[in-house]
């Protein structure tokens, strides 16, 4: 027992002396299947070794606060600006320099303790053998007066991205709407999942037919689906709009984008910044930049189907091109979007968490 | 250091180290003493002392009550058959048996609804249109067919130590098969029982997985959104906490039941082999439930794996680059953790069951109280107590070992536990007449006894640090990924192709272990 342990000890130490190449450690709440590819790309472009710590959002935030200046993180990757908003008034993250918070064409917080990597925005699923484009009201606040709907609804309440829909919903219409909205929805029968695969999952199966979830879930399901005869062919307009609907179906899931400036489209993003305790600013400034490089953006498209935050990346086909999409989302301020905790207490008072 | 005890004197060898366990599995009850002195009182009545919780509380009681019943009536019959009937094959059966306890819960949850509903893998084979389970119903199904191997190793491990001659001359009087099962068999079987209810119960205690998945609210679910959704910890300790309490009186239940047990041999030689029980043509039905229970707990959420990928092929040449390394580091991690908690459980349980005192109850009870502290709370308080006390250790594969083996020690304990029961402690006493030490007669009598209890031991905790998640992300050397935080990262972005690989291989390397541990049996 004793030798083993020593062994173990010593093969620990042993490797400790071998990092001696520039490295950076990294926390992030994203997935690995995103992060690994993007980080070993820098490795190779920079020679500098990145040490990547997976975990949710909320887990990597509590350790960070566990380990406060003990840290051996760097930067922390955030999959919620709320994580990060959360960082920010715990003070575990430093101001960026301008050369970083200038490059996003959109969203940087008026705070400048993290840059947006990457954006995604609010839609509705539905299963077009059930329901129809044209059944949707105009606003997602109307969605449970639609008698069609009743009983058909999934939403995630336990989720971080519905619960900054649902900020961003009192920020625009207000805590009294607000809270009669998600009444309404409960009595219109909304059934609650903990997160959006298996929503999404559950409207394939006819479970429901209608799903508040956020546009890239359904984006990567459709590109799980086979590409039918018209593969590399130059499309018309026409022709792609029919190759969309005809995947749409084959899946079971399509998006429905509510009116420009409503809520229920609302842009969210991931983001990044450097931690107060990180003695290697200089290679964690480096990392940042190349996140935010035309090499790395791209990456958000293909892997991941969400949008890139920097001009002159084009989307995958199928995803609504940049310019179209911001302008289904209001105009709100992150640095609005930080009070997470009324939020909870509201879908507490309603009996939903 | 010498407690004396009715005259017996506790030996410091088995002491110090029990100790040291009990202190090291109390370390994060210190931890959440802690953070809940943080509380502001306000706050605390308003998330805390709330009729929801109540509850929530209720929906917890009930579904553990409901998984304790359906995984005996599962386990207890399965245990038979595959150590006292005469079917064939009953080694490789139970090893099957056993390996539903390496499928995640939610990954095993995540295939059944995948396999059921109208566009799932049993209508695509035989038109059925299975209903997809969810709610009450659906949890307990689901925790019952992926818990049960807790009680089944349990009580295997029990069963196989029994000693024939009880059951021989209740035969002699008279009494039928199924007499002698209900009479002589199940009270000697107490033990197991208990511990498998234990685990059990603190499993379903302390599950969010499975019944967020199957939408039923519990109160680890209440626990667990006020870590993620609030970024709190806080308040989330005065919950932890709370789900404490309800352990404690889990564990008060058991120690009353146990008080006076005693089922070792107290005849002269060595007991003689079992002789298997002709089942006749019972042998159908008793072949209906092994072929029922591995198909809905391993083949179906295998299959619709296996369906998945075929369905939807991943882009492979990304995934696998990777996967032999989790693969290493899963095994690096597990395997010695395995080891770590039957070494530190073993004086735990030799002091309960031969120096019955309120210390060594104490001390065996501390292990399920780390057993039930949530794991995400149990990590964080492993790198505040370790980032403060031995720094260097932080972020080190040593210390995730050490934590997996004071997490999961409770399930260690058990069978263990069992085992000394039936070894009588006459045999180390005439060793002790003869000359040899406490220590000296304990590893040349009652040890090779309850190897067998060992190695259950052993194949729980492999079992449960492989596929543990919270630990893991967070007491990691960093850049350390193990097959479970694979599958994860994978299903989380609904890439269930991808995962695939990682799944099958978890549960390939689990059979490979444990029926390692089970051909050790042979020879013991």
């Amino acid at each position: 027992m004793k030798k083993a342990f020593s062994v173990l000890l010593a093969l620990t130490l042993a490797l400790g002396v071998a990092q001696a190449q520039p490295s950076l450690t990294l926390y992030t709440g994203r997935s690995q299947a995103l992060v690994d590819k993007l980080v070993q790309q820098f490795q190779k472009d920079t020679g500098i070794k990145v040490n990547v710590r997976y975990g949710r959002d909320a887990e990597i935030l509590a350790a960070l606060q566990e380990e406060g200046s003990r840290s051996p993180a760097d930067v922390f990757w955030a999959n919620t600006s709320g994580a990060l908003e959360e960082a920010v008034k715990r003070n575990l993250l430093i101001q960026l320099p301008a050369s970083l918070t200038r490059q996003p064409q959109e969203f940087v917080p008026s705070n400048g303790r993290w840059v947006p990597v990457s954006v995604r925005f609010r839609v509705a699923a539905y299963n077009p053998a059930k329901v129809k484009d044209s059944d949707f009201p105009a606003s997602v606040m109307d969605l449970p007066k639609v008698a069609k709907f009743k009983g058909r609804i999934g939403w995630t309440p336990t989720y971080s991205s519905f619960q900054d829909f649902i900020t961003a919903m009192r920020v625009v219409k207000g805590e009294a709407a607000t809270k009669a909205w998600l009444q309404a929805m409960i009595a219109a029968g909304a059934k609650a999942y903990p997160s959006n695969p298996p929503m999404l999952e559950a409207m394939q199966a006819g479970e429901i037919d209608v799903a508040l979830t956020n546009h890239y879930y359904i984006q990567r399901i459709l590109a799980g689906v086979e590409e039918g005869e018209y593969e590399g062919k130059e499309e018309s307009e026409e022709e792609e709009k029919k190759e969309l609907a005809a995947k749409e179906a084959k899946a079971g899931v399509a998006t429905h984008y509510f009116a420009p400036g409503d809520v229920g489209g609302l842009a969210l993003v991931t983001g990044a910044g450097i931690l107060a305790s990180s003695k290697n600013g200089a290679n964690a400034t480096r990392f940042l930049n190349y996140l935010l490089s035309k090499k790395a953006q791209p990456y958000f498209v293909d892997e991941v189907r969400e949008y890139p935050v920097i001009a002159g990346v084009s989307v995958a086909k199928g995803m609504l091109p940049f310019s179209n999409a911001i302008r289904l989302s209001p105009k709100i301020d992150f640095a609005k979007l930080t009070d997470l905790e009324g939020t909870l207490k509201l879908l507490r008072e309603v009996g939903l968490l | 250091m010498v407690l004396r005890n009715r005259g017996k004197t506790i030996p410091p060898y088995f002491l110090v180290p029990a100790l040291l366990a009990g202190a090291g599995v109390l370390l994060p009850l210190l931890y959440l003493l802690l953070r809940a002195l943080e509380a502001d009182p306000q706050t605390l009545t308003e998330l805390v002392l709330r009729e929801r919780n109540l509850h929530l509380l209720g929906n917890t009681l009930l579904l553990t009550l409901g998984v304790m019943t359906g995984t005996t009536l599962l386990a207890l019959p399965l245990a038979w058959l595959t150590t006292r009937s005469d079917l064939r094959g009953k080694r490789l059966l139970a090893l099957l048996l056993i390996l539903p306890l390496a499928i995640p819960g939610y990954v095993g949850a995540f295939a059944l609804l995948g396999a059921s509903g109208p566009n799932g893998l049993i209508h695509a084979l035989t038109g059925i249109n299975w209903p997809r389970p969810s709610g009450y119903w659906g949890a307990l199904g689901v925790l019952v067919l992926f818990t049960y191997p807790y009680l089944f190793l349990n009580l295997r491990a029990a069963l196989l130590g029994l000693d024939p001659s009880l059951e021989e001359a209740a035969r002699s009087l008279g009494y039928r098969r199924l007499e002698v099962f209900l009479k002589v068999v199940l009270p000697q079987l107490r033990p197991a029982l208990y511990a498998g209810w234990l685990l059990v119960g603190l499993h379903v205690l302390g599950d969010f997985g499975v019944v967020s998945l199957m939408r039923f609210e519990t109160f680890s679910y209440a626990i667990y959104l006020q870590y993620t959704a609030s970024f709190d910890r806080i308040y989330a300790a005065w919950l932890s906490l709370m789900l404490l309490v309800l352990t404690v009186g889990l564990l008060t239940t058991e120690a009353r039941l146990l008080r006076g047990l005693s089922f070792s041999r107290v005849g002269l030689g060595s007991a003689r082999r079992q002789q298997a029980v002709p089942l006749g043509l019972w042998r159908w039905p008793a072949l209906g439930l092994v072929a029922f229970t591995l198909g809905a707990a391993l083949v179906v959420p295998f299959s619709t794996i296996l369906y998945w990928v075929l369905r939807w092929p991943g882009d492979y040449n990304r995934g696998l680059d990777g996967i032999v390394q989790s693969f290493l580091h899963s095994a690096q991690a597990s395997a010695p953790a395995a080891i770590v908690a039957a070494l530190l459980a073993l004086p735990l349980a030799y002091l309960g069951v031969r120096f019955p005192s309120a210390l060594s109850r104490t001390l065996e009870r501390t292990a399920y109280l780390g057993y039930a502290v949530p794991p995400l709370a149990f990590a964080l308080a492993l790198i505040f107590f370790s980032l403060r006390g031995v720094p260097f250790l932080y972020q080190t594969l040593v210390l995730l070992v050490l934590a997996y083996s004071l997490h999961f020690l409770a399930e260690a304990i058990g069978p263990i536990r069992s085992a000394l029961y039936q070894a009588s402690p006459r045999l180390e006493e005439a060793a002790r007449s003869l000359g040899y030490s406490p220590l000296g007669a304990f590893m040349r009598t009652s040890l090779p006894l309850i190897q067998r209890g060992v190695l259950a031991s052993m194949a729980l905790v492999f079992l449960s640090s492989i596929k543990e998640l919270p630990l893991t992300f967070l007491l990691a050397p960093v850049g350390f990924d193990t097959l479970a935080t694979r599958i994860w990262g994978y299903t989380s972005e609904a890439m269930f192709a991808e995962a695939a690989p990682y799944a099958l291989l978890i549960a390939f390397f689990s059979a490979l272990f444990v029926g390692l541990l089970l051909t050790q049996e042979r020879k013991s």
